[in-house]
């Protein structure tokens, strides 16, 4: 029964997810797109639980859907019409490129996976109870994993101190041939 | 002790790098302090080394010291180790004590100079190369000064690097002493084959060649070219007349004290490798002959009073290869020595003379400057007095103690007595020609109208370390005193032993036969020049052929241009007309031209279009994972 | 592992980078295309915490964070350079942000 329950959680959570992700794609009002996205990223952490990784499906809904989406939206916001991004024009070699480009990843890891690992993805290990957990992430990112916290947090310094560089930039007086 | 020599030693450098690092923020004036008082540290440290070494037993006085491994190659290590021993200290004092007061004597002489301050760089790193020389306990450290020294006297002769003529005198300088450094170093591989080392314990040691043998002789002739090119003796001399276009604290320090003698150094610290050598041991001391005849002719008719002395030097480095070349190693270096101090002391006088005239240095244009530089005159004498060898003055004993050594040593030594002999009539010749021509007479013309004399006759920068020299060329011959005593002989015993002088009777002719004979010159010189006789332009016109051979300096330098220069010069111009131009520079168009053209081509890919770019890495991220499911 | 294997979450995640992909060569407005980058990492997270579990292994939720704190980085750097081009006036269409060419 419980895993019936699982299972059905996970294909509507998957439906979900897949549907979310081509509606981001396919939406030409940016803002709708964003919408579109909370849905995924929703959807994933609901994915993220069923593979008992709580603390970061918690991450996920605070830091992506709650601070980054969020952050996009401000921008749509703020550039108002100047958002628009309609699909007219461009190339069509182009599109069918891409197509036939996105496509063929796909085929290909999913025969990769399907080919190579099949029998090994069969078992799934044994886990104790506090995988997941808060403590668990901790003791790892405080222990094994230290340098990639302090790096994490330089990296962050850079991306704050480049956001506001970039967001008081002065804009300057146009040339006389136009050009800024 | 040790510390004491590693300081004296490293002083130099640290006065070229405080005044190189310190730049424009210390005054000229100050640069100078700096250099003369670095040398001066060497000086004293110097001086703490030999009170050191006077303590100990004379069979102990031999100390090794290393800092560091310099250079490690498989089964060769080489130290950057130096010798604290007799004969090092006996150059370190001469070297330092004589460049400390050339050094002071350069701050007042260049003073004004808007270089000056490199200047006295480059005089401190010539003291500390030549340090380096002296003091290196191996064959490998000791090349490395020698190649020090010479980098810093190309850097002092053109100086004054405006100038056309300096520069050409810089590299010749350098070209000429590299041919000497080429074969010293085919000398010492040559020692690294037989010894497997460069320091002086391996390669002194017994046994090391045979007597006579191919590679003895190779070996010492390899050190005898680099002794001859350094010393400027023939046939690899045509270097120093032209290195007086240095300022004259140059010729003073390099031409005179330190550099020119390092030949005769490395000869008599070598002496073990060419006593296994005996022809080319003689071979130094025909050299050393012929030079001192043919530089002593040349003298006599040059015109420019730097020239004089230089060739009055290459002469006198005659008389010091003479005696080594007879095993006199005391001798040679107690010469080298009282040189340093008269031969200083001429060249810093000239200088005064110079400076006073406004940077004059033809002598036909001077004349009668006695009475208006009495100090300077008198200094000058003092120093001609010495170089023609006449008693009690410091040239006597040294050229007397070489003399007398000569003519203790068969046939050959004989020869070379004679020639030596010869030589001192000539050396008091030229020398009291330049006198009488420069200071006696009438004041001449140009004089009359260019001499500035501002109250004394120069700053007392450049008269204090004048009459220092002035006292130690009177009284510096007294270490050794035939019939009395030899200090230098004995002091420098363990590590040369030097031949035995005459005695008795031949002893006794020889030192009368050459005071006479340098008395003769000076009397002569009198005769000639101190009453404008007209002698020297009835020889000219009698012999014409001989006047042109001398003032063409023996067509040295006019063979050389045919032999060398001139084909390589011929062969240079044909590379390019040939081989540089169609080959090089023209491919090398070619080349740009088809670069140039395949990145226009390629550059169509630069669309400058995000999305055409991330296509391609899609694109190409799909084509390497199939061909990663291909191949695995 | 209760729920399917790993092998359907690794399908699901390919579907959906592909996705996330096929949005950032498609689409010409650079808003856009940062939305579809964040699909593609977050579809790389999805299959890091797969293998994760399926190995019993904490390492895998580890490197899905730091991914995440590199995904939040990105949005900021690549939102500021929207607003900046955009304060210059010039049209948010990525075919007309050409002057980077050579």
């Amino acid at each position: 029964m419980e895993d019936f329950l699982v299972w059905v959680v996970w294909v509507l959570a998957a439906a979900a997810l897949l549907s979310s992700g081509i509606a981001v794609v396919l939406f030409s009002n940016p803002f709708f797109s964003a919408l579109a996205l909370i849905v995924n990223l929703a959807s994933l952490a609901v994915l993220y639980l069923v593979l008992a990784a709580e603390f970061v499906a918690a991450a996920q809904v605070l830091v992506y859907a709650g601070a980054i989406v969020v952050m996009f939206l401000f921008v749509i916001a703020y550039l108002g019409g100047r958002a628009d991004a309609p699909w007219a024009g461009g190339p069509t070699l182009q599109s069918v490129a891409a197509i036939v480009a996105a496509g063929a990843i796909a085929v290909e890891v999913v025969v990769v996976v399907a080919l190579k690992a099949g029998d090994r993805l069969a078992n799934a290990a044994e886990i104790p109870a506090t995988f997941g957990s808060p403590s668990e992430i901790g003791r790892l990112f405080l222990g094994p994993h230290l340098l990639a916290f302090e790096v994490t947090s330089i990296v962050l310094l850079v991306a704050a101190v480049g956001g506001v560089i970039l967001g008081t930039a002065v804009p300057r007086e146009k040339r006389a041939d136009g050009r800024p | 002790m040790i510390p004491a020599a590693w300081i004296a030693l490293f002083a130099p450098l640290g006065g070229v790098l405080v005044i190189a690092l310190l730049g424009q923020r210390i005054s000229r004036f100050h640069a100078g302090l700096v250099a003369s008082g670095s040398t001066l540290v060497s000086f004293v440290c110097s001086l703490i080394a030999f009170l050191a070494l006077i303590d100990e037993s004379p069979g102990e006085r031999a100390h090794y010291s290393t800092l560091w491994t310099w250079l490690s190659a498989g089964d060769l290590e080489f130290g950057a180790e130096i010798l604290v021993d007799p004969l090092s200290v006996f150059m370190m004092l001469v070297v330092s004590g004589v460049g400390f007061l050339i050094l002071s004597y350069a701050v007042g002489y260049m003073h004004g100079d808007p270089e000056e301050r490199r200047y006295h760089a480059y005089k401190a790193l010539f003291v500390f190369s030549m340090l380096l020389l002296v003091q290196s306990g191996n064959l490998l450290l000791l090349l490395a000064g020698w190649g020090l020294v010479g980098l810093s006297s190309y850097l002092l002769i053109n100086f004054w690097h405006i100038r056309a003529t300096a520069v050409a005198a810089g590299k010749k300088a350098f070209v000429v002493n590299a041919v000497g450094d080429a074969t010293f170093a085919l000398a010492l591989f040559l020692l690294i084959q037989r010894a497997g080392s460069l320091d002086f314990r391996a390669v002194f040691q017994e046994g090391i060649a045979e007597k006579s043998s191919a590679v003895a002789v190779l070996i010492a002739l390899g050190l005898l070219g680099g002794a001859v090119a350094k010393s400027a003796q023939i046939p690899l001399h045509t270097w120093l007349p032209d290195a007086m276009e240095g300022p004259t604290p140059v010729s003073a320090l390099i031409h005179a004290a330190t550099m020119v003698t390092a030949g005769v150094y490395l000869i008599a610290r070598t002496h073990v490798l060419f006593e296994l050598a005996p022809d080319i041991q003689h071979l130094a001391g025909i050299l050393g002959a012929i030079t001192i005849l043919v530089a002593g002719l040349i003298a006599l008719v040059q015109t420019d009073i730097k020239r004089v002395i230089a060739y009055s030097t290459m002469s006198q480095i005659g008389y010091m290869f003479v005696a080594v070349g007879l095993g006199a190693y005391g001798a040679g270096l107690f010469h080298l020595m009282t040189h340093a101090f008269f031969k200083a002391l001429l060249f810093m006088a000239a200088g005064i003379v110079i400076h006073a005239l406004s940077d004059e240095q033809d002598i036909r244009r001077m004349g009668g400057l006695a009475r208006r530089l009495p100090f300077t005159y008198r200094a000058f004498l003092v120093g001609a007095l010495a170089l023609a060898a006449v008693p009690p003055f410091a040239g006597f004993f040294s050229k007397d103690s070489i003399l007398g050594s000569a003519a203790n040593a068969g046939t050959l030594g004989w020869a070379l007595w004679g020639a030596a002999a010869l030589g001192a009539l000539l050396t008091a010749l030229y020398t009291f020609r330049l006198l009488f021509i420069v200071f006696w007479g009438e004041l001449s013309a140009y004089a009359r109208e260019h001499l500035h004399v501002p109250g004394f006759e120069c700053g007392l920068a450049m008269a204090w370390p004048v009459g220092v020299l002035t006292i130690l060329a009177a009284i510096g011959g007294f270490l050794q005193v035939p019939w009395g005593w030899t200090l230098v002989d004995d002091w420098l015993h363990p590590v040369a032993e030097s031949a035995e002088e005459a005695t008795g009777f031949t002893f006794t002719f020889s030192i009368v036969a050459t005071t006479a004979l340098a008395l003769a010159g000076i009397a002569l010189a009198w005769r000639i020049w101190a009453r404008a006789d007209p002698l020297p332009d009835r020889l000219r016109r009698r012999y014409p052929w001989a006047a042109r051979t001398f003032e063409e300096k023996f067509y040295f330098d006019a063979a050389y241009d045919r032999a060398f220069y001139e084909p390589a010069s011929r062969s240079a111009a044909l590379a390019l007309r040939y081989v540089e131009e169609p080959l090089f520079l023209r491919s090398l168009g070619e080349l740009g031209r088809g670069a140039r053209s395949l990145s226009g081509r390629l550059s169509a890919v630069q669309t400058g279009s995000v999305r055409s770019y991330v296509l391609a890495l899609g694109a190409g991220a799909a084509v390497i994972a199939l061909v990663f499911l291909l191949v695995s | 592992m209760a729920g399917p294997s790993v092998a359907a979450y690794l399908v699901v995640s390919v579907l959906l980078f592909a996705t996330g992909a096929f949005g950032v060569l498609i689409r010409r407005s650079p808003l856009i295309i940062l939305l579809a980058l964040e699909i593609m990492l977050n579809a790389g997270n999805l299959a890091l915490l797969a293998f994760s579990r399926h190995a019993g292994n904490g390492d895998g939720q580890i490197f899905a964070l730091t991914v995440m704190v590199v995904a939040a980085a990105e949005a900021v750097v690549g939102l500021g350079l929207i607003v900046a081009v955009s304060r210059q006036r010039v049209e948010l269409d990525v075919d007309k942000l050409t002057s980077l060419r050579g």
